[in-house]
């Protein structure tokens, strides 16, 4: 057995299966709240990316940085966090407020017509051309330089920055949601959001504050993809947030740890699939688990199945 | 009442019968068969102007426009340009396509960009008697001779890249039979048909060849490459976003192997494709590196400030033919689509920006094309072979 194959493909899934976790965390906060496919929450996740783009240039660029790394990169996860929190609460505001009593498919293609928006907005102001964070290339090349893991595998410290930095962010938002007021409040208002407002909850400020979060997240994730995978352009949040997507359906859209479980399962099916099977039919095997679990458990692994009230 | 109501109604839809018998009664290829006035010339421009190749589409575009804007300051007939953006989507290039051809005034088309948008707009352009080129379209299979006539493009084929850069892997690069090279294509059918031509070659030579495919929007390429071995020599990359390549050959970098990245002309960007020992064959030359057409680079910055690719320059001699066949075509005062396609493909240009002269064969492609090596050495593309 090749062990180094393994351990590096065990190493890849886990990082890029950490930023899937991280935008389908918010894809399922939103659908816990409002039953809304936000599909505009992966543009959110490129415009964190292109956050901490600005910020890698306000410091002098790539090659040039005025700052130490550590510094830059707290500085990025704050600002894009800050901003992608932001662009989260205008659009609900502006957005899909006044479509909560709508029928389901009013929201929905609100949502895809939020996210052509930002795309086309994203390009029509910053350009289509690719960028780069090229972290290989900053004083301290954090893509480049790592450490070296049993059977010679290797993972740069931008990888193990990703993964903790995932960890941190998950443990947080557990904390929050179970031993805050407004934690409680959510988890109240996803239960049911009438139930919760005759109960003195103020839903309006629950809905505000997850799309806050779920999209801070979100640009924390584009932040995280920056350092470690370094390019970013107007229409990536496409294809994030398809897997982030697919990731939330598959751990049970509307649970937390589902969406994190999803997440890595996505991230080490793509690729343990590449490494043992074809990158040609990587996308066919994600795809593949995404129709088991719902032949199995239609309500995802982690999810909780629907009650009807008749 | 009701009866005049419907006395009303039927007289609404006689009309609309009417002006619609009268417009289906007048197709594309009929409304512009007949010669035209040269006082309102068109060429159409299909490019992927937005979208994930926008940078590419929107170079090519601003290359033709360059070239028509500096040619209407001095030359008459003022010819304007169409823009069209395909998206690099064969069904959006389609649609664009129909609205060129039942525009009587457009006398030929540069574009679409992709070798699948060609095959998907050339029977509505031959149906409407336009000529149409490509400056990037690369797959063999264009020009032979289903188009004939119709379609051609100013830049070599792939027939003529996959064996050029599989025989230097051999003849410079240590490839040898029983060594290994990872052939990686991005999932488009130019990357697609390049990479055939390349495992078909090195395999042909006993070369062992490990076929892998990404898409064109992965970021990710650790697990791929985790299979490059010590017996790999070369990585070939057809990819036709170079940031792709660059990611790939970092990340490569970065899990300490030494296999040699080796782009194709889709990667041919000095901006984005810098990775240093990596090497890259392309159908021109840069034309920011040629000091001979320092002149008209730097007009073109001054009309379109920012970086340009070698994407572009091919559109700009695609519109220098439209408009030599175009000014053959209005000698009498009159242009006609057929007349532009005749003479269009009849161009020959003895020197051009792209360094050589411009010849097309009978089936459309460029004769004599031939594709070059480049090396990257700190970040400049030094020309190898």
């Amino acid at each position: 057995m090749n062990w180094n194959l393994f351990v590096t493909e065990l190493v890849s899934g886990i990082t890029h299966g950490s930023v899937y976790a991280l935008i389908a965390l918010g894809y399922s906060m939103v659908y816990g709240i409002l039953k809304l496919l936000n599909f505009a929450h992966g543009d959110i996740y490129m415009v964190g990316s292109f956050i901490g783009f600005g910020i890698i240039d306000v410091a002098g660029g790539a090659t040039n940085l005025g700052i130490p790394v550590w510094l830059l990169l707290f500085i990025m996860l704050f600002c894009a966090m800050l901003g992608g929190g932001l662009l989260g609460v205008m659009i609900e505001r502006f957005a899909y407020r006044r479509l909560r009593n709508a029928p389901r498919i009013a929201p929905l293609i609100t949502a895809l017509g939020v996210s052509f928006f930002l795309e086309n907005g994203a390009q029509l102001v910053l350009g289509a051309q690719y960028r780069s964070y090229n972290s290989f290339s900053w004083r301290s090349p954090i893509a480049l330089h790592g450490f070296t893991l049993p059977a010679q595998a290797r993972i740069s410290y931008a990888g193990v920055i990703v993964i903790i930095g995932t960890v941190v962010l998950v443990i947080g938002l557990t904390l929050f949601v179970q031993r805050t007021q407004l934690g409680k409040a959510m988890r109240a208002t996803s239960f049911d959001r009438e139930a919760a407002s005759m109960m003195g909850i103020d839903v309006d400020q629950v809905i505000v504050a997850t799309f806050f979060i779920g999209s801070a997240l979100a640009g924390a994730a584009g932040v995280f993809n920056g350092i470690q995978y370094q390019q970013l352009w107007p229409y990536m949040g496409f294809t994030a947030g398809l897997y982030a997507f697919i990731a939330a359906v598959v751990g049970g859209i509307g649970s937390l740890p589902g969406a994190v479980l999803g997440g890595l399962t996505i991230g080490l099916a793509q690729a343990f699939s590449i490494g043992y099977i074809s990158s040609t039919f990587s996308d066919a095997v994600v795809f593949a688990i995404l129709i088991a679990v719902m032949i199995v458990r239609p309500s995802g692994l982690l999810g909780r199945a629907a009650v009807s009230k008749v | 009442m009701v009866r005049r109501i419907g006395l009303i109604a039927v007289t609404v839809a006689a009309v609309v019968l009417a002006i619609v018998s009268v417009a289906s009664a007048k197709p594309a290829s009929h409304a512009a068969a007949s010669a035209a006035s040269c006082s309102n010339v068109k060429i159409g421009m299909q490019a992927p102007i937005t979208g994930p190749a926008g940078s590419i589409g929107s170079d090519q575009l601003h290359w033709a426009e360059f070239y028509f804007t500096q040619w209407n300051k001095t030359h008459k007939p003022k010819i304007t340009l169409v823009q069209e953006d395909t998206q690099l989507d064969p069904s959006k290039a389609s649609t664009t396509a129909q609205a060129l051809a039942s525009n009587a005034a457009v006398m030929g088309v540069i574009g679409p960009a992709g070798s699948d948008e060609v095959q998907a707009v050339a029977p509505i352009f031959k149906k409407a008697g336009l000529a149409f080129a490509s400056g990037s379209a690369t797959r063999v299979s264009l020009t032979n001779g289903a188009w004939k006539g119709y379609f051609f493009r100013d830049v070599p084929n792939d027939g003529v890249q996959g064996p050029t850069d599989a025989a230097y892997m051999m003849s410079k690069l240590g490839v040898t039979k029983g060594s290994k090279v990872m052939v990686v294509d991005d999932q488009e059918s130019y990357s697609t048909g390049l990479a055939d031509i390349v495992q078909q070659t090195l395999s042909n030579a006993g070369v062992t060849v490990d076929r892998e495919s990404v898409s064109q929007k992965a970021t990710d390429f650790s697990s791929l490459i985790a299979k490059v071995d010590s017996s790999t020599k070369v990585v070939f990359l057809p990819f036709q976003i170079a940031a792709e390549a660059q990611l790939f050959a970092q990340q490569l970098q970065a899990q300490g192997k030494s296999a040699i990245p080796f782009g194709s002309d889709g990667t041919f960007d000095a901006t984005n494709f810098t990775s240093n020992g990596a090497y890259i064959s392309f159908f021109a030359p840069d034309v920011t590196t040629i000091p001979a057409d320092a002149s008209i680079v730097n007009l073109f910055h001054k009309q379109f400030p920012g970086a340009t690719s070698p994407f572009g320059a091919p559109n700009y001699v695609l519109a220098q033919m439209y408009a030599a066949a175009i000014t053959k075509a209005c000698s009498d005062g009159k242009i006609s689509r057929a007349e532009v396609r005749k003479d269009v493909l009849k161009v020959s240009l003895k020197s051009t920006i792209l360094g050589g002269p411009i010849k097309l064969t009978a089936n459309g492609d460029v004769a004599g094309a031939k594709f070059h090596i480049f090396k990257i050495e700190n970040g400049k593309y030094v020309t190898v072979a």
